[in-house]
């Protein structure tokens, strides 16, 4: 495999270019880097595959390590998968230290990120092998697994989040099922338009970008507590390496849980970083002093979420599963250029997988080299007030939803519809991201299902009785269930303590 | 036994099968929400009342209405009047709006952005990558 054979000078360039606007997009609060890969979709339109992946890899990559800027400085996750950054980022800044603070993070993001990029290399291409004797049963079995972990990412009640991932799946069979080329489920009138659905992309900016927007016009465009504090007040303590000694085995750890975590189908980026912060808590010397501002903790996080994103690639590329939101839209631009991500991936596509690892190294070498010596100046991105951005953003989804099918009027209504049912949504509870996995798998899971039924003759017994893999499945879907109810019970448990201790505390104001 | 655990597929009707087995599933899970709501409320006595408001307090009425408004309108106007100008338009008004004065300087600012970006947009997508705008 030649690095340059594969990679033209246009795709190091775009990579460059997805890195910084990543940077970017994961540097505003509100914004993440699912947004960004979607709002670039449509420009990838006119790209070859490799240019065009090569892009949005640049978006992910900067865009999940962008997060941590507002996280250390502002202390608001850019990012859901910087969340735990706020917990030392933020104090450290408070105390003066906020330049070695992002410098530290900076330099725990790349390591997790080549960390878990060796793992997809090895690892995907073991998975795919294996995955590709699958028939439809246990093609419906994996999808019912994706399915299942989208308990595990619904926040607060779990019956709740587990009707949001079905309501999406519901939704995405809106439209013309092409086994018998029959229409189901359209409004009247709208047969033409909805032939084939929804199209995934304006339902998906729709929902995060436009929803988030109309939420935030009710609270009237405020400002985030934007604080002026000195990036380096306290030079003595400036960053060096040897802050990174002694934190080996954590570093290691924490890219292991990351990318680990990044596996499991649905899990997602703040799980990642939340897990192996808490394992750091547990494993280390002084665990009292973590949340205080100190640098351990931000290498926990950091190097977790980024480990996430090789991880996150993994049943992607093997299987042709999302394992989060992000890596959702990644298959909607593979998708848009006629490529089936699935088993077969690897095998009939090696330039495009061979651009794709390349395509992270650089990616993450960007990332650093960007990040490590112009962060002063990064930090002001978190300064561009919302009333200049936002504007901007509309726009941007206007026009990719509008050229997704080239120039389809009636896709742009789909982005404005979504956009209300997700402030809707917000109100109401339906959980955003279960809802969009459902959306995604559901034409698959369907599919799937009807075709393994036809080759037993409708008897159900056929996804229990198909094989060892298929048990294996069940057992993945049962623990998964088991652990999502367990996760839940622990959480709402640890609310009511804190609540209550809470009471105790303050009884005047109970 | 055997006639619970199979489903009949005829060719005709197999693209109402799954339709309905997720509708199904959708309501099963919309009552257990439903009886798990009704079943905290008795538990936790009526001394809390259900008060659910919408909106947040003291929601931004102009911003929140104006936001919809806008971008209904943008929608409409879109085809008829063509990408360019609709898109100055509509963001030159929302932001504004977002800015929330009529200062000169929130004015022209919101010229700028919107001018800028607009054209921008149209030159790089439009243009340059042959991308269709309305």
């Amino acid at each position: 495999m030649e690095i340059i054979g594969i990679l033209t000078p246009l795709s190091v360039v775009l990579v460059f270019t997805g890195v910084m606007l990543g940077i970017v997009f994961g540097a505003i609060p509100g914004m993440t880097a699912t947004m960004s890969i979607a709002l670039f979709l449509p420009l990838t339109y006119a790209l070859d595959m490799v240019d065009a992946i090569a892009l949005l890899i640049g978006l992910y990559v900067g865009g999940i390590s962008g997060g941590l800027v507002p996280a250390i400085l502002l202390n608001i996750p850019g990012t859901p998968s910087s969340l735990c950054t706020t917990f030392d980022g933020f104090p450290m800044t408070q105390k003066g230290q906020g330049e070695k603070a992002l410098k530290v993070a900076i330099s725990a993001s790349i390591i997790g990120g080549f960390f878990s990029l060796t793992i997809l290399y090895f690892f995907a291409p073991l998975l795919s092998s294996i995955a590709i004797e699958f028939s439809s049963v246990e093609k419906f079995l994996i999808i019912l697994f994706a399915l299942t972990v989208i308990a595990s990412i619904s926040k607060g009640s779990l019956l709740v989040g587990i009707f949001s991932g079905v309501l999406g799946v519901f939704i995405s069979l809106i439209g013309m099922f092409p086994d018998n080329n029959k229409l189901r489920m359209i409004p009247l009138g709208l047969e033409e338009q909805l032939y084939y659905g929804f199209a995934l992309l304006p339902v998906l900016i729709g929902l995060f970008a436009i929803g988030q927007i109309i939420h935030e016009a009710e609270e009237g465009m405020k400002p985030a507590a934007h604080q002026n504090f000195d990036l380096s007040k306290n030079k003595k303590n400036k960053f060096t390496f040897k802050i990174f000694n002694g934190q080996l085995v954590n570093t290691i750890r924490s890219s292991v849980i990351g990318t680990f975590i990044g596996m499991l189908p649905g899990v997602g980026g703040s799980a990642a970083s939340i897990t192996s912060y808490s394992q750091t808590k547990n494993f280390s010397k002084k665990p009292e002093k973590l949340g205080t501002g100190e640098p351990e903790g931000l290498i926990a996080s950091e190097s977790a979420n980024n480990g996430l994103i090789g991880g996150a690639l993994i049943p992607l590329l093997s299987l042709g599963i999302p394992g989060d939101s992000t890596t959702a839209v990644l298959i909607g631009a593979f998708l848009l250029q006629g490529i089936q991500v699935g088993p077969l991936f690897i095998t009939t596509n090696p330039d495009l997988w061979n651009g794709i690892v390349f395509s992270l190294i650089i990616a993450n070498i960007v990332m650093f080299i960007l990040m490590f010596f112009s962060i002063k100046y990064m930090a002001k991105i978190v300064y561009i007030p919302k009333h200049t951005i936002y504007p901007i953003i509309i726009v941007m989804c206007v026009v990719g939803s509008y050229a997704i099918n080239s120039g389809v009027m009636f896709d742009v209504w789909t982005l404005l519809l979504f956009g209300f049912l997700g402030y809707l949504f917000m109100k109401i509870g339906v959980q955003i991201a279960p809802f969009l996995i459902g959306f995604i798998l559901g034409r698959q899971s369907e599919k799937y299902f009807i075709d393994s039924l036809k080759g037993s003759n409708g008897d159900l017994m056929i996804f229990f009785t198909k094989g060892p893999i298929a048990i294996v499945l069940w057992v993945l879907i049962l623990a998964s269930v088991i652990y999502a109810i367990y996760d839940s019970r622990k959480t709402k448990k640890e609310k009511r303590e804190e609540r209550n201790s809470e009471a105790s505390e303050n009884p005047l104001n109970s | 036994m055997s006639d619970l655990l199979s489903l009949e597929i005829t060719f005709s009707e197999s693209h109402t099968i799954f339709p309905k087995i997720v509708l199904s599933i959708l309501i099963t899970l919309l009552i257990l929400i439903i009886v798990r709501r009704i079943v905290t409320r008795i538990k936790e006595g009526k001394s809390k009342k259900f008060n659910f408001n919408f909106f947040i307090d003291n929601y931004d009425k102009p911003k929140f209405y104006g936001t919809i408004i806008l971008l209904l309108g943008y929608g409409i106007i879109m085809e008829p009047i063509g990408f360019l100008l609709s898109s100055i338009l509509f963001m030159f008004l929302i932001m504004l709006l977002f800015i929330g004065d009529l200062k000169r300087k929130s004015i022209l600012l919101s010229l700028a952005n919107s001018i800028i970006t607009s054209v921008f947009i149209w030159f790089l997508f439009g243009q340059m990558f042959n991308i269709t705008l309305p």
